[in-house]
């Protein structure tokens, strides 16, 4: 009975890891690919029949850095997102502590304000953009695709904030100030080391998104202040056919990403469903 | 610190919104400067009798229908498998997730890579399998059926992290006592696991909805609307609309009927957040 069963249990298992293999086949082989191709000599690259053994070289790296301008690129990538994020999850902390903490007439209208910003679509948001930009002189600016970044990181940030400060109970805030705490060391002290994983959480998300765009760039940025994902997407366009120094720059956008992303796994679920559903 | 973020968001998303409006009641031209030309309610009246703009908003809801729709079975399919695995569950989870950090561009660049039809992976495979032996891309039959699993693959891993989360959280001692009175796996899917997993499955569905519509970027880069249209959604041609037309008081028209659809999502967002008790 307890061996036939036992059974059962294995051959269940059995085939859920073929299952599994399968899919983790379907997940994996295009950026397995990529990466192997990016290391592929350009004459592997080009034969008709894929090639899974070769001497791997750095060659469309270099390529990409001497002659492509890369680390321009990449400084800009890092600009944008970077500062754009910073300033999000500074302002966002701050605004989503006060929104978890206060009570007023009309806070779900506020909330339901917040939401729909971070959920408009970009490209219904890049054509207002793109008029005052130019008023302002903000188009092919670094401190141009900051703003435009801002537009979605922000109310993401102030909403992902909220969330977390809501988990805190507010009495160990109001037991410190109770203590002669002020409200602002109250929340600084004794609020904001309790949600570090939040913030953390809410950064690299922040940066996600904005790392990874693409349609706020290819409307706003020029020759001053073009992106990974832009110098990506036009290297396929002017040079043709250079898949190696594609696979390379790809490489270059999505590991940084991908490592920062499961860095937070634990906390991404609430990050990503907006602090709908805790996970773990 | 709430009013003064507040009031900085304000301008970043309510001084675009109500330009956004004004566009589409002018005729906006970008030659020698910008100049704004009253022309009143014509590019509504003129959208609604666009059939070019009629046939991108529906070939958008089929989009949208088949990557959210499978994204939803899939995702939630594997993650059923996920959490009955008894080894290893962690590091398949992680593999699982990698795609959905990489930039929508660099998924449709690798797509258009996989999909050559001299040097692709992807294509190479289907021509010796005798499945498909034209260009992927290029042929109106199967360009949608490729930008839609582009999608598929990049944003699955979304939902399955989601409902994962969802899963951990159903009452294991239902399960077991479930088990004791002989039902059997399907059983209890049904009766316990479903009704307890669906308030984060819809969750799941309304967060993808909303970047469902925000984003354009893999078609954008793999067939920008062709071949002959067949992947022309909303967004796109409002994009070619306003960038390559420089039609941009219409574009804002038709970008305000996406803004709509987005906040009939966000509404969607905040209800069941509130039936979750979660909008405090």
């Amino acid at each position: 009975m307890t061996a036939s069963s036992s059974n059962r249990g294995m051959g269940k298992q059995v085939i859920l890891y073929a299952i599994l293999f399968l899919v983790l086949l379907w997940t994996l082989v295009p950026i397995l690919w990529m990466v192997l191709s990016s290391f592929k000599p350009g004459v592997a690259q080009l034969s008709p029949t894929p090639v899974f053994f070769f001497r791997p070289t750095l060659q469309h790296y270099t390529a990409l850095f001497t002659g492509g301008n890369l680390g321009a690129y990449f400084i800009n990538s890092v600009l944008a997102a970077g500062i754009s994020t910073i300033i999000a999850v500074s302002l966002g902390t701050l605004a989503g502590y006060g929104l978890a903490r206060s009570h007023f007439r009309g806070k779900q209208h506020v909330a339901f304000w917040i939401i729909s910003t971070r959920m408009a679509p970009i490209a219904a948001i890049v054509l207002p953009l793109f008029i005052l930009f130019r008023y302002v002189n903000l188009l092919d600016s670094i401190p141009g695709l900051i703003v435009a970044y801002l537009t979605f990181n922000l109310p993401f940030a102030i909403w992902i904030m909220n969330a977390f400060f809501q988990d805190l109970p507010p009495s160990l805030e109001e037991a410190a100030m109770v203590d002669g705490a002020s409200r602002f060391q109250a929340f600084y002290r004794v609020a904001l080391p309790l949600v570090t994983p939040g913030i953390v959480t809410t950064a690299i998300l922040c940066l996600v998104f904005s790392w990874n765009d693409y349609a706020f760039a290819a409307t706003f940025a020029g020759p001053n202040s073009q992106t990974l994902p832009i110098a990506a997407a036009q290297l396929n366009t002017q040079t043709g056919l250079s898949w190696g120094q594609l696979t390379a720059i790809g490489t270059i956008v999505v590991l940084p990403m991908m490592i920062v992303g499961l860095a937070v796994r634990r906390y991404l679920v609430k990050g990503l469903t907006l602090g709908a559903v805790t996970g773990e | 610190m709430l009013l003064p973020v507040l009031l900085l968001l304000a301008v970043l998303s309510l001084f675009p919104f109500f330009y956004i409006i004004w566009m589409s009641l002018n005729t906006v031209s970008l030659i020698n400067g910008i100049s704004f030309d009253f022309a009143g309610l014509t590019n509504w009246t003129r959208m609604f009798t666009d059939v070019i703009v009629g046939a991108a908003w529906a070939r958008a809801a089929l989009y949208f229908v088949a990557t959210v729709g499978l994204e939803m079975i899939l995702g939630v399919a594997i993650a059923l498998l996920i959490h009955e695995l008894v080894w290893g569950k962690n590091l398949a989870l992680s593999l699982i997730l990698l795609p959905m950090f990489m930039a929508p561009v660099i998924v449709g660049l690798l797509g258009r890579f996989l999909t050559d039809s001299s040097y692709g992976l992807y294509a190479f495979a289907l021509r010796e399998l005798g499945i498909f032996e034209k260009d992927i891309l290029g042929t109106s039959s199967s360009a949608l059926a490729a930008v839609i699993l582009m999608d598929v693959w990049e944003w699955t891993p979304l939902i399955v992290l989601i409902v994962l989360a969802g899963l951990a959280s159903v009452n294991q001692y239902v399960i077991e006592a479930a088990k004791v009175d002989g039902a059997n796996y399907l059983e209890r899917l049904r009766h316990i696991v479903a009704p307890s997993i669906a308030g984060v499955v819809i969750v799941a569905l309304l967060v993808r909805s909303m970047d469902a519509i925000r984003y354009f970027d893999i078609i954008t880069v793999t067939t920008n609307g062709g071949p002959g249209n067949t992947t022309k959604i909303i967004p796109i041609r409002l994009y070619e609309t306003a960038f390559r037309f420089f039609d941009l008081g219409y574009a804002a028209a038709i970008g305000l009927g996406m803004l709509v659809f987005s906040i009939l999502v966000a509404n969607a967002f905040v209800r069941i957040l509130e039936s979750r008790g979660l909008a405090k």
